[in-house]
Parts: C-alpha cells; structure tokens; sequence
C-alpha cells in the first residue's frame, strides 16, 4: 500500500506509521500533528453517526455506542463527501459484531433509524389529484390493472423485535413505557412535508407495499398481501387491511400517481 | 384469483379508504405545524437535517429565546416557557427575561 491508500488508512488506523513526507510549517512534530488530525475525523464521524442513531445510542449508552461507531467508522469510512447520509452499512455491520452482541434487537433498530434519514432527504412529489381517484372508482372494473405511484419518501421496515415501540417509546419527553423487545413488528416510514412518520402497520400491510413499489398492479398486490396473510398465524401480525392502507396512502399524501 | 382482489371489492375499499382519508381532521393531524421559540429544551431544538448540518439539537440552555422547535399550528403560544416575557411560546425569536 503506497500513495493516498496508505495515507487514508493510516488516518483511520492509530497502529499504522504516520505517512510519510509530512511537514510543518513551524518545525513541530508532524507525527503528533497527524495524531490531531486523524483523531477529529474518527470523532466527527462517530457524532454523525450518534445524530442518526439517537435511540440505538439511548438503548445500549453512550460509551458502548461509541465503541460501536469508532469500531465502523475505521472498517467503513464515507464513500460520499455527504455526511448528512453517512451510516448505511451500520446495521449490518452491527448484526456482525460482537460488541452488540447482548442487544440483539439493535441491528433492526439502526435500519429503522436509517429508514428515517433515507425518508427525510427523499425526492419531493406532487400527491395524487383527488379527481383522479374518483374517476378511476367510477370505473371499477379497472380497479385491479391499475399501477400505483408512490412517493419516494415510502419505506417498509420489519423485524422480529419490536423495533416500532422501542423506537416511539424515545420520541417524546415523557417517561418512556415499559416495552416487550422479543415481539415482530412492522412499520411504514414515510415523509410528509417536512416530518418523518413512523408508522405501525402489519406485515401484511408491508408486503403489499413492496410489491405496488416493484411495479405489481393493485390486484396482484392485493392478492400477494392476502395470499402471504393467511398463510402466517393469526397472531404474526401478519394480517393485512387493504382498506386501511389506502386509507392511510391517501391520508398522508404518499399516492402520486396512477396508470 | 383470490376473492379480495375482485373488482367489487377493490372499489368498496377503495371507496371507504376515501371516505376516511377525506374526514375533518384537526391541525395537529394535518400535521400543520408552527416554529415555536423559547419552548425547547437545551439540544432539542429542531431544525434537523441531518448529521453534518449545523443547526438541530446545537441550543445551549433550556428554554433559549433564540432556538424553536416545530410544534401543533396554533399550539405555541399556549405552551408554557418559563423564560419568556409573555409566559408563553412566542412565534419569534425573543430576548430571555432575567
């Protein structure tokens, strides 16, 4: 390893040799100054993640979080110069490590947080015109070919602990209640104006959006959704309420469009 | 093809979903919201754009007459802050009472 390779790892890695052919303009120790240096960009790194993570950071304290994050930011440094995105690969890497290992539900958790980031910087959309609505209803034998847009805000998230509640039980200021963390949940995390909503929906629910998001009609969606629903047990949480969806599509203005 | 995804059905639940979408709902549901001054506690001030951006969560003291948070259109100036001049949230900045 030579050249900029060599000078990035080392700036990532405090047991590599300061790189070569630094100096300083007042003839101070370059190898400490370095040291400063490396040290700011591993520290503003963990504190961009700790803004991104705030309740994984809640969850497992501050000091585990911090060895967490210094343990990522040195296997995974940016790939863009946007910081305000920087954190994919967090879960996973988490879901790997074994510094996370008694907070198992910590891994889904950093993807639900993810999921709200994602959502806050995603593309703006115009919602759907109601009129269109109501002249495709006029004409229900179409109902099943149509395509539903979504807006680009939309996420699904699931996962074998209850994620969701954990999440909402760090949003206010009040006390937080006493959650049950061994419980799947499900949510849709979308963006309406400029707030982020994390909302519970069941896996059913998920399923359909998922496929209207890879181009199936609402027939097919529909009968997916059905269909995986009552394959689960009752008490999965894997039901699934079509009119409820679309209730809540159009309530928080996620349609944009349909052919 | 399963019963659900006939027509017929695809266009009661539609038809309600609309009725339920369309129902009054009250400002704070709307999610119509206002900047709220001098309510904040000290680090939770909005204005969050992410990591990397310099504003969110940077309010030093509880209460700051200079830092907002978004709040429920119309709720401001009913909530209580304890350094405000008025008692209460104002819609701009202000000067913390001693």
């Amino acid at each position: 390893m030579s050249g900029p390779a060599a000078w990035c790892a080392a700036l990532l890695d405090p047991d590599r040799e300061v790189p070569p052919g630094l100096s300083t303009w007042n003839g101070s120790d370059p190898a400490q100054r370095f040291t400063v240096y490396r040290n700011n960009v591993t520290v503003s790194l963990m504190e961009a993640l700790a803004e991104t993570f705030p309740v994984c950071q809640a969850m497992v304290g501050a000091p585990h979080f911090r060895d967490l994050a210094r343990a990522f930011v040195r296997r995974h440094p940016p790939r863009s110069p946007v910081l305000a995105r920087y954190g994919h690969g967090f879960a996973d890497f988490i879901a790997e490590c074994t510094l996370a290992a008694p907070w198992p539900y910590l891994p889904d958790l950093a993807r639900l947080e993810l999921a709200c980031l994602d959502a806050l910087h995603a593309a703006d959309a115009q919602p759907l015109d109601p009129d269109a609505l109501a002249a495709a209803l006029g004409r229900p034998e179409t109902l099943p070919s149509l395509r539903l847009g979504l807006h680009p805000s939309l996420a699904t998230l699931g996962s074998p602990y209850a994620v969701v509640s954990l999440w909402a039980a760090h949003q206010g200021d009040g006390p937080a209640p006493a959650v049950n963390p061994d419980r799947p949940e499900q949510a849709w995390v979308l963006r309406r104006g400029r707030a982020v909503l994390v909302l519970p929906m069941s896996g059913g629910d998920c399923r359909f959006v998922r496929a209207l998001q890879v181009g199936a009609t609402l027939g097919e969606a529909t009968a997916t959704a059905a269909a995986a629903a009552s394959d689960e047990d009752a008490d999965a949480a894997g039901g699934f309420d079509l009119t409820r969806c679309l209730a809540v599509l159009l309530r928080e203005q996620v349609l944009t469009g349909i052919t | 093809m399963n019963h659900i995804t006939t027509a017929a059905a695809l266009a009661i639940a539609l038809g309600t979903a609309m009725t339920i979408a369309a129902a009054p709902t009250s400002a704070a549901d709307t999610g119509a919201k206002e900047k709220c001054f001098g309510v904040a506690l000290k680090g939770q001030n909005d204005c969050k754009a992410g990591p990397g951006t310099s504003c969110a969560g940077t309010s030093t003291k509880d209460y700051q007459g200079d830092a907002w948070k978004l709040v429920p259109a119309g709720s401001c100036e009913q909530t209580a802050a304890p350094k405000s001049p008025t008692g209460h949230g104002q819609l701009a900045a202000f000067k913390e009472k001693a």
